[in-house]
């Protein structure tokens, strides 16, 4: 932008030359921008920065107007709520086990970053660091894997979830999975392991191999040199893969709507809290905006605290190939 | 479990060592493909379990027969014949539910179309329509941000918030502001003659809305991923072309678009891909009926009020084998440049 303010005394120099017409404010606006374009730039440029700003938040500060209206007076609300009812918030907790979708949701989401970040650790430092034969197909492998429809799977995992499994039946009720955890949990660090893969490998393959071969002179394991060496020296590579599937896990549709029946108690994840508030013979609008608004927080939150990290993380594990 | 032979060279676990010992010996003794193998083993076992099984299997389902009347779902092998019902449209089993009427009406699609004709339309007209106009607003974005101005911080986690949204939370904010009722987007639209009273009970003005909300979340991805490609570009590049007269838009058609193109390309076909899965997005606002997308097809044959399995696995596996087609055709046309995928 210096560069710009050096045409900017430039045109203005030019200007005052010039001699004084009489002009409408209309053409003495056209005949400034044409004098000076680069102030018309910036115009244009907050102009437009504007109008992005209030086309991404409107939506949120609309869903806290209808969360504030009182419910039975929700109708045609653009900028302010009619009435005032910040209740709703708290009723959200008391017609639906709101906090106990939350908290399922929390658990999924935990536990399969941590199963993801585990597994995709082990293969990324393969893909990022090894020389091995296959090496370019199996990484094909698991990138097609992450781009195949939900539906193409589904239907032998529901099958599968919901056969009796004779090796899990000693600890779960009734021997199936549908209905627990591992039922949200396996498919859906399946389809974000991917992810968690290109970005661990990135950041694994930027470590210079003297620091790892130090360690090994040192005496560490394969292994010891992986955990203790490798990863450490990546905490912002696996950060940041976990951060982008806690966000994806949580933020999933296709599994979490069809793995369980969709009760609190058997592992609903947040979906179907929300979807509960409509239900056949009532809607319950302002309860579903502040249930949206508490089911946003967490990712907002996330988003704020580690913007860095999800924006090299979505363009290392997409334009890394 | 291989955290535990990590961490069991800590000299005090003197007692843990001798039991792990022999492990710890035969890994470091493995050749380098070996060891790689062994470390891939968990990744792929969990895609065997939930991908590449689940894929075949789907396979095999889609070769056997409907069966509503009995028990079980499935009937006996019926070779390919499910795939050409499906195609051609003559689903007799089927018609009952999935030969939905559209409400509204697609401007392209007559009412009594086969149900995979209108889905086919439906995911790829969305696919299209998503990619042009998250590309057209992504690059608008990204150039915002590539900007230096006060406040770019925020306005970058603006941006982002949309993209990490939950789904049902993004079909419940558009589902909200087109309700008759609550919302006053039907209100608006409908005064610009755009929309009718309901949309949401609307075909055509559903799919509209579905395009707009996933238009909404969507175009942060791809400004971010076009934001990478406008920062890796070399800023000399750019004061080389001002020395030289180049108006802005020069600068940009020159230098910025040409340098983005490779990075563009990729992020415009992973949104492509993603967007052909469309599901979600449809149950939270208008329902899988009013926008039958193609997985809607899926899950309205295994859960709609007759199942029929092997039709909707087919469909499932048609939908698989397009997404398959075009991640060759990525293949194809990135192996060269760049090295491809390692």
């Amino acid at each position: 932008m210096a560069a710009e303010t050096e045409t900017q005394t430039q045109t203005t120099e030019t200007r005052q030359e010039e001699p004084e017409l009489d002009r409408g404010p209309l053409e003495r606006w056209v005949s400034d921008s044409i004098d000076n374009p680069e102030r018309t730039y910036r115009a244009l440029f907050y102009t437009a920065m504007i109008v992005m700003l209030v086309t991404t938040l409107f939506p949120f500060y609309w869903l806290l107007m209808v969360a504030l209206t009182p419910e039975g007076q929700i109708q045609d609300i653009i900028l302010t709520p009619n009435g005032f009812n910040p209740g709703a918030f708290i009723e959200v907790f008391q017609v639906l086990p709101f906090h106990r979708f939350m908290f399922n949701s929390f658990v999924i989401a935990t536990v399969a970053t941590v199963f993801v970040l585990v597994i995709a650790s082990l293969a990324g430092y393969v893909f990022g660091r090894l020389q091995f034969p296959g090496k370019a197909p199996l990484m094909l492998l698991v990138l097609i894997v992450s781009f195949f429809p939900p539906a193409a799977f589904f239907i032998p995992l529901n099958d599968l979830f919901n056969s009796r499994i004779p090796i899990i039946a000693p600890l779960l009720s009734n021997g199936t999975l549908y209905n627990t955890p591992p039922a949200l949990i396996i498919p859906l660090s399946a389809l974000f392991m991917p992810l968690a893969i290109f970005i661990l490998t990135t950041f694994y393959s930027q470590i210079p191999d003297g620091l790892e071969d130090a360690a090994r002179v040192e005496g560490t394991t394969r292994l010891g040199a992986l955990f203790r060496v490798i990863i450490p020296l990546s905490a912002p590579g696996v950060a940041t893969a976990g951060v982008l599937t806690f966000i994806g896990v949580y933020n999933e549709f296709f599994f979490s709507f069809l793995m369980t029946d969709g009760q609190p108690q058997n592992w609903a994840p947040i979906l179907e809290g929300l979807l509960g508030y409509q239900t056949q013979y009532q809607t319950m609008y302002n309860l579903m905006a502040a249930a949206s608004i508490l089911g946003v927080l967490p990712v907002a939150i996330l988003v704020v605290i580690a913007q860095e990290k999800i924006v090299s993380g979505l363009t290392a594990g997409a334009l890394k190939e | 479990m291989s955290t535990d032979t990590g961490t069991q060279t800590d000299s005090g676990a003197g007692r843990q060592r001798s039991i792990l010992t022999p492990a710890t010996n035969w890994i470091e003794n493995l050749s380098e493909s070996a060891y790689a193998y062994l470390l891939l083993t968990p990744a792929f076992a969990l895609l065997t379990l939930v991908a590449f099984w689940p894929l075949v299997a789907t396979f095999r389902l889609s070769l056997l027969a409907d069966q509503t009347k009995g028990a079980a779902a499935l009937g006996g092998f019926v070779g390919l014949e499910n795939y050409l019902n499906v195609l051609t449209g003559d689903i007799r089993l089927a018609r009952q539910f999935f030969d939905m009427e559209l409400v509204g009406g697609f401007p392209f699609i007559q009412l009594g179309t086969p149900f995979f004709q209108q889905a086919l339309f439906v995911t790829l007209a969305f696919a299209l329509l998503n990619v042009l106009f998250t590309t057209l607003i992504g690059f608008g974005q990204a150039l915002i941000l590539d900007q230096d101005f006060r406040g770019r911080r925020w306005v970058r986690v603006a941006i982002i918030i949309p993209w990490a949204v939950p789904i049902v939370i993004q079909g419940m904010i558009f589902f909200l502001f087109f309700q008759p009722t609550v919302g006053f987007g039907s209100g608006v639209m409908q005064s610009l003659g755009l929309f009718s009273a309901n949309p949401l009970a609307s075909s055509q003005d559903s799919f509209f809305i579905v395009l707009i909300a996933d238009i909404w979340k969507t175009s942060a991805f791809m400004a971010l991923l076009i934001l990478a490609g406008l920062q890796s570009v070399d800023r000399s590049l750019y004061d080389v072309a001002r020395v030289s007269g180049a108006s802005p838009w020069q600068r940009f058609k020159m230098i910025t678009l040409p340098l983005v193109l490779p990075a563009l390309l990729v992020a415009m076909l992973f949104r492509t891909m993603e967007a052909m899965r469309i599901y979600g997005l449809i149950e939270s606002t208008a329902g899988c009926t009013t926008v039958p997308s193609m997985t809607c097809l899926v899950i309205e044959g295994l859960f709609g009020g007759t199942r029929i399995y092997g039709t909707a696995a087919a469909v499932a596996f048609i939908t698989a084998a397009i997404i398959g087609l075009l991640i060759s055709v990525y293949i194809v046309k990135f192996r060269d440049n760049e090295g491809g995928l390692y």
